[in-house]
């Protein structure tokens, strides 16, 4: 049992000053390999919103076509869906946020991580910035499958990375959503049951698979105060090129950024709110004062 | 630093000035003033601890399951926040100072903890870059820390296919990456086989040579006999008895008779009825055993036969015997009343 071959433990070793960016840099690379080690994750997350992409073009495709094309003449049903698919995915993949941290509580990592000396706020950045770089990325391809099963985005490459950007938007308050439930619930299950009985509604009880028009009354009326509605139709604004926000009417602008812009400002104040939540309930589950 | 910097193991270039200063107005590694931390819940973990740990020192911290060791191992590592009295870890307030501390310390949690998904090495690597450690040094660290944990030809396997012993090695060298002068242990052999011990063991005395500060909490009293220059034994949230190794064997008084007896317990009291009035002993301990009885007494070698007669006297088997010096057990019978074992798999919480 000879002692290993190390040192010369001579020099001190500097900590080479890690910067905020650095440390949140440190932690995207984290979460990013941890990603691409669990494959199945990724794809799997991706797999539904695929299903439901196929699934209803080719079931439903005749019948809803004729109810989109009431309101949106020439706009075919894989066009109309595959904004509201983009924004399944992100629903999707912003459950496992929360799945990622109480997985971090429960090997722990997370303990770990706060007795270096790292930024706790580059840390959740970090975090969060693997997760929504996952995000577009998978938005992305649902993107490029719903063009090759002949959905059109009207607008062209600027409207897909518009539609991304929303996809983003949107997923933020949900990440928030899911990681204040893992830090308050602390359990892995609970998380994932909590944030998956959320978006079936969420995504039927909106504007997501059929106009608002075409849904029973009380469907509308909840859809009107679901975040759903407001990203599916601000990318949808963007995938047809015109305004086609179903519930706040604005004229700002003129044109598609009216269907954007209020969706956008709702999603925003949403990530907001929820984000505040979030960062209370994990700076309190991080602080070192007795709880 | 300059009188140390071939032992270096020094962190604190970062902030090189400040904190030789700070460091070198108080050389103590830890010092400790009426720390006292109750849970939210009530629990009085840790009721008025004072130590102080000079820098270089391997120091153990002993006691039974929730006595306060990891309570107090975290509030020295900056994730509990002491709800009374003053902590200085090289020099820093644990309170106020706590990146400086957290700069300046490696800490070894009870509970392994890595991350599953990521290889051994790139568990290291994480820990590295979470230090600061600087990119050109990255990869030769690496390496040595894998070689010295033994876990170099599974460098680029996950570790969710490590045993646990295996995790545990891997969790100890993340937590010296970045090289700190003070490195907090909680049990960080608990769960190894002995091979394995040995080996840390043999790169915590390394590392303390060179003049890393260790504070380590064991149950395994075998542990804190061989590594720990001084030991500190808590119980209930307090101090109760500290010293080297070998002061505190002399506290017990005396060396040890161990007697195995026939009859069971009936004959274990009757036995220590008799070493109790046995007259040559003094004012000897003695405690019944799973065996039979243990006497310990200044005299225990010169009329330690003369027992055994008295015992055959009184019609009480005696199957075997033996004299010997104390062992840390002996003092934590003496001190806490209770044995100390680390296998009766009983784990506080
Ligand atoms: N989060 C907590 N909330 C309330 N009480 C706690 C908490 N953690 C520990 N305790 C209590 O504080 C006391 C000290 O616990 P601690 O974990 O420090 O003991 P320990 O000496 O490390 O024990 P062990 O050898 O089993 O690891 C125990 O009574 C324990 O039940
Ligand atoms: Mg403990």
């Amino acid at each position: 049992m000879s002692a290993p071959e190390t040192d010369d433990r001579s020099g001190p070793s500097a900590r080479s000053g890690n910067t905020f960016v650095g440390d949140a840099w440190v932690n995207f690379k984290r979460w990013n390999l941890k990603a691409v080690r669990n494959p199945f994750v990724l794809v799997v997350s991706l797999v539904q919103p695929i299903i439901f992409l196929v699934l209803f073009t080719e079931v439903f495709g005749n019948v809803a076509g004729g109810a989109v094309n009431q309101g949106l003449p020439g706009i075919n049903y894989e066009t109309y869906l595959v904004p509201a698919i983009a924004i399944q995915v992100a629903l999707a993949a912003a459950i496992t946020s929360g799945v990622g941290l109480v997985n971090d509580i429960e090997n722990g990592m997370f303990e770990k991580v706060l007795v270096t000396p790292m930024s706790r706020t580059a840390v959740f950045v970090g975090k969060t910035a693997a997760e929504v770089f996952r995000i577009a990325v998978q938005i992305a391809i649902i993107l490029g499958l719903g063009v090759l099963l002949g959905a059109d985005i009207v607008t062209g490459v600027a409207g897909a990375v518009g539609i991304i950007a929303v996809g983003i938007l949107f997923s933020l308050w949900f990440v928030a959503f899911s990681n204040a439930v893992a830090i308050i619930t602390r359990d892995q299950e609970s998380t994932i049951i909590s944030a998956n009985l959320l978006q079936f509604p969420l995504l039927f009880l909106s504007s997501a698979f059929l106009p608002l028009e075409a849904l029973p009354g009380w469907i509308q009326t909840f859809a009107r105060v679901n975040p759903v509605t407001y990203g599916v139709d601000a990318a949808r604004s963007l995938m047809v090129d015109r305004d086609v926000m179903t519930v706040i009417d604005v004229a700002w602008f003129g044109g598609t950024l009216d269907g954007v812009a209020p969706g956008v400002a709702v999603l925003v104040g949403l990530d907001l709110a929820l984000g505040a939540v979030a960062v209370a309930l994990l700076s309190r589950a991080s602080s070192s004062d007795v709880k | 630093m300059p009188t140390r910097d071939t032992a270096g193991p020094g962190d604190r270039s970062r902030d090189g000035n400040d904190a030789a200063a700070a460091a070198s107005a108080s050389a103590a590694a830890i010092d400790v003033d009426g720390l006292e931390l109750t849970y939210a819940d009530g629990t009085v973990a840790v009721d008025g601890i004072d130590m102080t740990v000079p820098e270089g020192e391997f120091f153990g911290f002993l006691g039974p399951n929730g006595a306060g060791k990891t309570t107090t191992i975290k509030v020295f590592a900056t994730l509990l926040s002491p709800t009374g009295g003053a902590v200085r870890i090289n020099g820093f307030d644990a309170r106020s100072d706590s990146r400086k501390v957290r700069e300046s310390i490696g800490y070894m949690a009870q509970e392994t903890s890595i991350d599953p998904e990521l290889t051994a090495a790139e568990n290291i690597e994480f820990a590295c870059e979470a230090y600061g450690v600087p990119r050109d040094a990255r990869t030769d660290r690496v390496d040595e820390l894998l070689d010295l944990v033994d876990l170099a030809d599974v460098a680029d396997k996950r570790a969710e296919e490590f045993s646990g012993g295996m995790k545990k090695r891997l969790d100890a060298a993340t937590a010296l990456v970045h090289r700190p002068p003070l490195v907090f242990l909680d049990e960080p052999t608990t769960g190894l086989d002995p091979k394995a011990r040995n080996r840390l063991w043999e790169y915590f005395r390394r590392i303390n040579d060179l003049g890393t500060t260790i504070f380590l909490t064991t149950q395994y009293l075998e542990e804190a006999d061989q590594l720990c220059d001084r030991l500190a034994v808590i119980l209930d949230g307090e101090i109760v008895a500290d010293g080297s190794p070998s002061e505190l064997k002399r506290e017990v008084g005396g060396e040890v008779l161990d007697v195995e007896l026939e009859g069971g317990q009936a004959a274990g009291e009757r036995a220590a009825d008799i070493a109790r009035e046995f007259d040559a002993f003094g004012d000897a301990s003695v405690a019944e055993t799973e065996a039979g009885i243990s006497v310990t007494a200044e005299t225990a070698r010169e009329h330690g036969t003369d027992l055994l007669v008295a015992l055959r006297d009184a019609e009480i088997t005696v199957t075997g015997f033996n004299i010997r010096a104390p062992t840390l057990d002996d003092v934590f019978l003496a001190i806490t009343g209770e044995e100390l074992d680390a296998d009766d798999g009983e784990v506080a919480r």
